[in-house]
């Protein structure tokens, strides 16, 4: 047997003494062509390499780690977690053996012991880099925050663990929509987008659809919501569970479940039944009351914004605007409704999904998939340009998260992104090929920024040969321009890019956003500072 | 193992936890030489953990201001090649030379193979959910074949075919992701 380089013969060679299998021919074949072939030898080495890495770096798979532990959470008291994560399975085949080895021949088990601690702390490093925010506070008065955590502000991002109200109203969203308003003194632990643990204190609780089957544990029950408006009371001795609209479901400790329906209530002390009342508003009404409160501020600044585009719409240089209002499930158009230039006369949506944008009534779309994307073709020549948008960017999970992007390379065109570092960048392509510009700001989108919504800007002026970057209104990074105009847009894409370099993209070419957007604006001239401030100011939510 | 050792071993908690944390810390590196020359991730791990007893046999005779890795590569150099002695499948591939070039190439390839291997993590997220399971039950949870086959519904040939193929996608993504992009 003989093998030549490239061939699939080579390949399967190769592949087989990874897996243990190749013959002693192959064996004997491959031998002959590695010392005969540095480039067959290169390439070897370089399979072997991703193979033995797959094998031994584990910390590549600690998503597969963090499911393993996560799906066996819910339900688990915090005390029991220690367990759960030093008997998880995710220890190396060879670490395994060397325990045994060692503690074999030298009869002694306590090694073990030594292992798993330091196995233990490794897992434990690496669950705290990935663990992610799940809800965000939204809404604070008179506030007081107990335990030792930094001072929480109205739009922090919240990750899991325990929050503690010693007084006054909070309001925290999760990331699944479900809405929480808790009074002080109050214990929360923020588990997952999709559940909650409440062993003490009230709270009002609002679930809209598509958070359905949110879960909220309390020392004696658990509460899954089926859509809808409950409260809770609940203290170490009894939990009081109050539903106003809809219907929930109780699963209290080891009895049966049971639902209850609007207007209905249950008190849960210890292992006792669930005793039936009428469910009573009136016990919960600063939290109601706060909720309007909130929910009229927030209609106020919906039709504040409503109000300024009327006016922005009238621009001429106003190209294109797109708010995402009025999206059906069956219309996979988007309306543009700058009123004085028809020459975009609506944009297509590719996949994407509607979701909630910056206030409860205002529409916004989200990108998820790869796929996710809104396409336009913007005719024309343009001096400058500015880009607008209010955006939510749930991760930046690509190396280049696209914005705002025209087709491939083509000359005078730009692509708009954010770097996964949270740099702004604007790239300009030049006339000739390989030529163009980056005009990237510093790294302005930290962790903190994520789940939030934020107002994004770029002005490129040919004229002044400067480009801006704006992240809530103000700038983040002024730099001179080397490119000149004329700026072509052309076949364009928000939150994705169509690289058109043939049938077979590669991998790399992957730029979909992750997060969605509730308005995008594009206006046919440099806007001034102060214009792009106002265009905040009139959409901040 | 000697008297001797048993009784370091008894008397010496603290040579101990050194040697385990040098070891450990060692280790994913000991197996990667390990296995640029028997890839075979069963063979591999065994001649590790033999390697990981002659070190602690020996540990006396480290040197705590020299670095551990390249000292345990030596033993583990000395158990690989009695262990491929005793095999005649893999002395057909490491006779005449083969695995000290194989050894001195893959250190001289080593920057190259860092600046592809860093995107490994990235380019396995993008795998679709069927081929990433299979990855995980493989290299993750040590599933054998036929587990996998079954799970799959595919013979053990196909699978192994699956793996070798979706290793070429891998290899493909992070060799793309290490030449430089214009945003």
């Amino acid at each position: 047997m003989t093998l030549s380089f490239p061939s699939p013969e080579f390949d399967d060679a190769v592949a087989a003494v990874c897996h243990g299998s190749a013959t002693e021919a192959e064996m004997r074949a491959l031998n002959v062509l590695l010392r005969s072939d540095p480039s067959a030898r290169d390439e070897y080495l370089m399979r072997v390499e991703l193979h033995t890495r797959l094998a031994s770096d584990r910390d590549l798979f600690s998503q597969a780690a963090d499911a393993a532990a996560g799906c066996r959470l819910p339900g688990i008291s915090p005390d029991d977690r220690r367990n759960i994560f030093s008997l998880n399975p995710a220890v190396p085949a060879t670490r395994r053996k060397l325990v045994q080895a060692l503690a074999l021949a030298a009869c002694l088990m306590f090694l073990a012991g030594g292992v798993w601690t330091l196995w233990f702390r490794r897992s434990a490093t690496r669950n705290g880099a990935t663990s992610s925010a799940v809800a965000m506070l939204t809404r604070a008065v008179d506030a007081r925050w107990g335990g030792k955590s930094a001072p929480l502000r109205v739009g922090s991002a919240l990750g899991p663990g325990w929050l503690r109200l010693e007084s006054g109203l909070a309001q925290v969203v999760f990331y699944s929509g479900a809405r929480l308003v808790i009074e002080g003194p109050a214990e929360l632990r923020l588990v997952s987008p999709h559940e909650a643990i409440c062993p003490i204190g009230r709270l009002l609780a609002e679930v809209p659809e598509p958070a359905r089957g949110f879960r909220l544990g309390t020392d004696h029950v658990n509460v899954v919501d089926l859509g809808t408006s409950f409260a809770i009371d609940a203290s170490h001795g009894r939990t009081e569970v109050h539903v106003f609209k809809g219907k929930v479901e109780l699963l209290p400790g080891t009895r049966a479940r049971q639902s209850l329906s609007e207007s209905e209530a249950a008190v849960v002390q210890g292992n006792a039944p669930p005793r039936l009342m009428a469910a009573s508003a009136a016990a919960f009404t600063s939290m109601f009351e706060f909720q309007q409160r909130s929910l009229a501020s927030a209609a106020f600044r919906y039709e504040q914004w409503q109000f300024a585009n009327a006016q922005i719409n009238q621009d001429p240089s106003l190209v294109v605007h797109l708010d995402f209002e009025n999206l059906s499930g069956t219309d996979w158009t988007l309306r543009n409704a700058a009123e004085k230039n028809r020459s975009v006369q609506s944009a297509t949506m590719v996949g994407c999904v509607r979701a909630e944008g910056r206030w409860r009534e205002k529409q916004a779309l989200e990108f998820q998939s790869v796929n996710d994307r809104a396409r336009m073709a913007v005719p024309g020549d343009f001096d400058a340009l500015t880009l607008s948008a209010w955006v939510c960017v749930k991760g930046l999970d690509r190396k280049f998260n696209s914005l705002f992007m025209c087709d491939g390379f083509e000359p005078g065109t730009i692509h708009w992104l954010i770097r996964n570092d949270g740099v702004l960048g604007l790239t300009v392509v030049g006339p000739g090929p390989g030529k163009f510009q980056i005009l990237a700001s510093p790294p302005v989108l930290t962790l903190d920024e994520l789940g939030r919504w934020l107002h994004l800007a770029v002005v490129l002026d040919g004229r002044s040969r400067q480009v801006v970057h704006y992240v809530n209104g103000d700038p983040v990074s002024r730099q001179a321009l080397k490119l000149g105009p004329p700026f072509r847009l052309g076949s364009a894409e928000l939150g994705n890019w169509n690289p058109r370099t043939g049938p077979d993209p590669t991998p790399f070419l992957i730029r979909n956003l992750s997060g969605s957007f509730d308005e995008f604006r594009l206006f046919s001239r440099a806007l001034s500072d102060a214009e792009v401030r106002e265009l905040y100011a009139k959409g901040k939510p | 193992m000697s008297a001797d050792s048993t009784h370091r071993f008894g008397n010496s908690s603290a040579a101990q936890q050194q040697f385990l944390s040098l070891f450990l810390r060692s280790e994913q590196e000991i197996f990667r030489y390990v296995a640029a020359l028997v890839p075979n991730t069963t063979d591999a791990e065994d001649i590790v953990q033999q390697t990981a007893l002659a070190l602690w046999e020996k540990f006396d005779a480290y040197d705590p201001a020299l670095p551990f890795t390249p000292w345990a590569c030596r033993f583990a150099r000395n158990k690989a090649h009695q262990w491929i002695e005793r095999r005649q499948r893999w002395q057909a591939l490491l006779a005449l030379g083969l695995a000290e070039e194989l050894a001195q190439r893959r250190q001289e390839l080593q920057p190259e193979f860092e600046l592809r291997l860093k995107h490994l993590e990235g380019c396995l997220g993008k795998l679709p959910q069927g081929q990433r399971s299979l990855v995980e039950g493989y290299y993750y949870e040590r599933a054998g074949i036929e587990t996998l086959a079954e799970r799959s519904g595919r013979t053990a040939a196909a699978t192994y075919k699956m793996l070798q193929r979706i290793r070429h996608t891998l290899q493909l993504c992070v060799e793309g992701q290490a030449r430089p992009e214009v945003p």
